[in-house]
């Protein structure tokens, strides 16, 4: 009886971890493309004078992200990427950093 | 069960006729368009031309030219810095920011002479330069040879500067074709970030020019006294797109707007287009790095038409001559680039259009815009009769180079990194 409640648990703890990084990517995944795809591209690996993405890992997407969204310059497209990530919450940032993180591994 | 028919009013046919697609009056003529991706995986593709038979040449802006042969096979001919699976690599080719090697353009008499010409950032000189390279392809299609730069001066944007897109490398033109009409090579050029440049009667920046195939100014250009004889026109800013009037031969270009007014020109002989964003004239004080290309207030939205009355691209107070733009985006500046005709029956109302590019660019409350517009360009060149959105059978894309192919279809690369056929039917 023991070992079946352990394994009930441990099986609902396993799916909603699943479920909820999947959800997590997905929001980031139609944020990505309402507001990133256009410039960094679909896949994104960068287009023109738009970099790529690619290798960037959660961490680094979150930080710059924030960056940006405290209005602070990071480059030359930063007249671009202030007004984007103005309105970011936190969950926006987060779920756009785990979606960008897996896509460009 | 039985039937009973309903009279409806003629506005809910129409709305019906609307909605399920049927044209509302039976005249029109417009093609249905088809799409078929001809290349993909590529590197920012920003230039193609053809061969009769279809073989495409073509580039990636950081790789190099190859060429498509119309067996599909494609050969990888002359490769730049860091490239490794070309038949020959040019160290000295270099790519940065938007500059990297761009046009590309067949000889006329490829048949005779089998000899192509590509548009290239190069290290070679020092500053980098941009430079226009004629080769020789070989007859199996996999190398080229016999590099000769026929013109090695034009100025190449070195080092980052403070203003939107500011990096190396920016406002590189880039766009280079032969005109069916006399037979030279117009080569686009852009500003580099750098004033002085547009105005200037020695600096190849901000120009159009007119050469023959080796370089050497074409006869007949007539800039003002003093300038380099190899200008065609001057006063540009970002000169990504050339092509030839069908009837006339007119030169016609499209330029890179600064957050408002993106222009479509029909060229004159040794005329100005009216850029020039010195500090310090026309009105305007200091502004960043000695460039006002951006100002007012060049990384925060604002009105595009307050922008135009401080920053003009064509400034008709300073310079009364200078060439009007046929058609100005609404005053918009949405990345326009490539421009090229419609020709052809196949193409049933449309045959005879204008098409242009656009890569799109949201900034400051302006819709991103990526599209091709359809434009019926008066023969004049100085006004447009109609401006309408080409229903494109793929979604929307970075449209930088769009090309009409020797059986009539319409190329496109867009810089997500595929080349399309478009196919209208």
């Amino acid at each position: 009886m023991k070992v079946s409640l352990f394994c009930v648990i441990a099986t609902a703890l396993l799916m909603g971890s699943a479920t909820l990084q999947a959800a997590d990517k997905s929001t980031g995944e139609t944020l990505y493309a309402d507001a990133c795809a256009q410039c960094h591209g679909p896949n994104a690996q960068g287009m023109a004078s738009f970099p790529s993405l690619s290798g960037r890992d959660a961490e680094y997407i979150t930080s710059r992200l924030e960056t940006y969204r405290a209005g602070e310059k990071v480059g030359s497209n930063s007249f671009l990427m202030i007004p984007n990530a103005t309105d970011l919450s936190d969950d926006d940032i987060a779920n756009l950093a785990a979606y960008i993180a897996d896509k460009a591994e | 069960m039985s039937y009973k028919p309903v009279l409806r009013p003629l506005s809910t046919f129409i709305a019906s006729a609307v909605i399920i697609g049927l044209p509302a009056v039976a005249t029109a003529n417009e093609p249905e368009l088809s799409q078929t991706e001809v290349l993909t995986g590529l590197e920012n593709p920003w230039d193609m031309a053809f061969l009769p038979d279809g073989t495409m040449f073509y580039t990636e802006r950081c790789r190099g030219l190859s060429v498509r042969l119309p067996d599909g096979e494609v050969e990888h001919l002359l490769g730049m810095e860091g490239t490794d699976e070309y038949a020959t690599t040019a160290d000295d080719l270099v790519c940065e920011g938007q500059a990297g090697m761009n046009g590309v353009a067949v000889d006329p008499d490829f048949d005779e002479n089998r000899t192509v010409y590509v548009y290239s950032a190069s290290n070679m000189s020092e500053p980098r330069t941009n430079r226009v390279l004629r080769m020789t392809v070989n007859s199996e299609f996999n190398e080229v040879s016999d590099r000769t730069d026929i013109v090695e001066d034009i100025p190449y944007k070195p080092a980052a500067t403070d203003h939107p897109f500011g990096d190396a490398g920016a406002h590189n033109g880039g766009r280079i074709r032969f005109s069916p009409e006399d037979g030279y090579l117009y080569v686009t050029t852009g500003d580099n970030h750098n004033s002085e440049i547009p105005q200037s009667p020695e600096l190849l920046g901000g120009k159009v020019l007119r050469i023959d195939r080796d370089g050497e100014a074409a006869e007949g250009n007539e800039p003002p006294e003093g300038f380099d004889p190899r200008i065609y026109t001057y006063g540009h800013r970002n000169v990504q797109g050339i092509t030839f009037h069908p009837n006339t031969g007119q030169p016609i270009v499209t330029e890179h707007g600064p957050w408002h007014s993106d222009e479509i020109n029909a060229l004159v002989n040794g005329g100005n287009s009216g850029w020039d964003p010195k500090p310090n004239m026309a009105g305007r004080g200091d502004c960043p790095d000695d460039y006002c290309g951006y100002e007012p207030n060049q990384t925060e939205g604002m009105d595009p038409k307050e922008r135009a009355a401080y920053m003009p691209v064509t400034d008709t107070e300073t310079y009364p001559d200078a060439m009007q733009p046929a058609w100005k985006n609404d005053g918009l500046s949405q990345g326009i680039s490539s421009a090229e005709f419609l020709t052809g029956e196949q193409w049933g109302d449309w045959d005879g259009r204008l098409i242009v590019g656009f890569m799109g660019i949201g900034f400051g409350g302006t819709p991103v815009g990526q599209r091709i517009n359809l434009i019926d360009i008066a023969e004049d060149g100085l006004s447009v009769n109609d401006v309408a959105e080409m229903p494109l059978p793929m979604g929307a894309a970075r449209f930088r180079s769009i090309v009409l192919g020797p059986g009539g279809d319409l190329y496109t690369a867009v810089d997500e990194g595929s080349i399309y056929r478009i196919t209208p039917e």
